[in-house]
């Protein structure tokens, strides 16, 4: 009985903390394999963007687009996957820290903090409603209000 | 009577209800899109022999978008003064109206926090966001002027080194918020560079003239001087490490004195241990010149080691050890545990 209870605990020992850094790898893996899209208001925002353009956009270090439209930045809650996913591949931060980066900005009186959605389809929605709106979703989308951005000349990144 | 304060308590319930739905849903209202938040601190320390409990400044700071180019910023702050028959005052901290005229080019009119150093012009009076409990040592000694009321340009993050700029002419030391004390204005002037992610390099200079007269932070000013303040910052929070170290030299002048050089600077670093968890230790170091006569001379050497564990971005615990070694008061210890929360 005692051997076998040894037995169980070198199990839990070893094989337990290799099972928990798998799945936090495969976690974070998936984060980054997830194909993101930079989408725009078809006022306003331009139709390709440098990545480190996007990532200074959505870092709050542009006030306006270059025909003058305010530029707004749409979310999806850092909760979910795809805010995950951005989360990581714009920032490089965790979902948390993001919303602590931009709780700092916000207070300073630099920059508005985005508008954060809970579906996808929200943030659609107010993306073709708002000029000078910018979001990363996970789909291509072309409709008369709403324009894929080209990222360092691509669609997808 | 009783009918008239029921309907005053409705009538202010509602409105309450309507700011706050307001703020919550600031696309959806027919006026200004405003939203309202607040900062608040307690902490626990143990000093003297004796453990105290206490909170700090209550803070609400509200933002409002005017127009597509306007845009207001005003932060009020309730705190515990001794002095005051309540034992309780208001001051209002920063009331900004903002004009965006071009790109990352802005004016600023109103009270702000003067743009002279890193702290100043990121953390303002958010403890939640600060690295260590309190500021470091060359506010509460009144080095630099923490607010200036006056008219500003700034711009930020404009080319490849993403450059920023800052320009305050201000009503200075000695002044109220509502009129200038004497016929000269300050002169605020800072420059950075963020040339690598997460690192940014600033410098600023600060000149003005303190009237014979004046009263700052309670105490008279009996002479003319001419200050100079010329600081110079290095700030870096990356995914592991954290530095910021900041530097002012104070040059005041008098008749009498001539020129009195003071200096004051800090050094802090972090490291993450994980998202959460990050250990630090700040130094602080005050110099006064032998002769100065506007600051209080009071050489220091402080090091502060502490902890802070983000239980949410806006809810920090942070416990922390300072071993202070003042002139004046001579050496003391605390420590100091604090909870600060945004809101």
């Amino acid at each position: 009985m005692r051997i076998c209870t040894f037995r169980y605990r070198r199990l839990v020992i070893y094989i337990l903390p290799v099972i928990l850094f798998t799945l936090c790898t495969v976690s974070i893996k998936a984060q980054q394999d997830t194909t993101l899209v930079a989408i725009g208001n078809v006022t306003g925002v331009p139709g390709e963007l440098q990545m480190t353009e996007l990532k200074s956009v959505f870092r709050g270090e542009r006030q306006r687009w270059k025909d003058g439209t305010k530029v707004v930045i749409a979310m999806i809650k850092s909760t979910t996957p795809l805010g995950k996913a951005v989360s990581q591949k714009i920032y490089s931060m965790s979902g948390d820290e993001v919303r602590g980066f931009w709780a700092r900005i916000s207070f300073a009186g630099k920059f508005d903090p985005p508008n954060v959605f809970n579906t996808e389809a929200e943030v659609e929605v107010f993306v073709s409603q708002n000029p000078g709106t910018i979001a990363i979703l996970n789909k291509v989308i072309t409709t008369t209000d709403v324009k894929t951005i080209l990222v360092s000349g691509k669609k997808t990144f | 009577m009783r009918n008239l304060n029921f309907l005053r308590s409705r009538i202010l319930s509602i409105l309450i209800i309507i700011g706050t739905a307001g703020s919550s849903y600031g696309q959806n209202t027919i006026l200004q899109n405003t939203h309202i938040r607040g900062f608040m601190e307690v902490d626990a320390s143990y000093h003297d022999n004796k453990l105290s409990f206490g909170f700090g400044e209550q803070d609400l700071f509200i933002t409002s978008q005017l127009t597509d180019r306007f845009s207001f910023l005003g932060e009020s702050v309730f705190k515990y003064t001794a002095s005051s028959p309540t034992e309780f005052s208001v001051s209002i901290e920063r009331a900004i109206v903002k004009y965006n005229y071009s790109g990352n080019n802005n004016l600023l009119l109103g009270k702000q926090h003067t743009p002279i150093n890193f702290w100043n012009d990121t953390y303002h009076h958010g403890r939640v966001f600060y690295p260590t409990i309190e500021r470091p040592l060359l506010f509460p000694a009144n080095f630099i002027p923490i607010h200036t009321t006056g008219i500003a340009a700034e711009g930020h993050d404009l080319g490849k080194i993403k450059f920023g700029y800052n320009v305050l002419i201000g009503n200075g030391i000695g002044s109220s918020d509502v009129a200038n004390n004497d016929t000269r204005v300050s002169l605020t002037t800072a420059v950075y560079i963020k040339p690598v992610e997460n690192l940014k390099l600033g410098v600023s200079y600060y000149n003005d003239a303190i009237a014979a007269g004046s009263e700052e932070n309670g105490k008279v000013i009996h002479w003319n001087v001419n200050q100079q303040l010329f600081t110079g910052s290095i700030s870096y929070f990356g995914r592991k490490f954290e530095i910021l170290t900041e530097g002012t030299l104070a040059q005041d002048k008098t008749d009498t004195t001539g020129t009195q050089n003071n200096l004051a600077s800090y050094f802090y670093a972090g490291y993450k241990i994980t998202d959460k968890l990050v250990p630090y230790i700040r130094f602080d170091n005050l110099r006064y010149g032998s002769g100065e006569i506007y600051y209080t001379k009071n050489n220091t050497n402080s090091f502060i080691a502490g902890l802070r564990y983000y239980v949410d971005p806006l809810l920090v615990l942070k416990l922390e050890y300072q071993h202070l070694d003042r002139e004046i008061q001579g050496k003391t210890y605390a420590f100091t545990f604090q909870i600060a929360v945004g809101f």
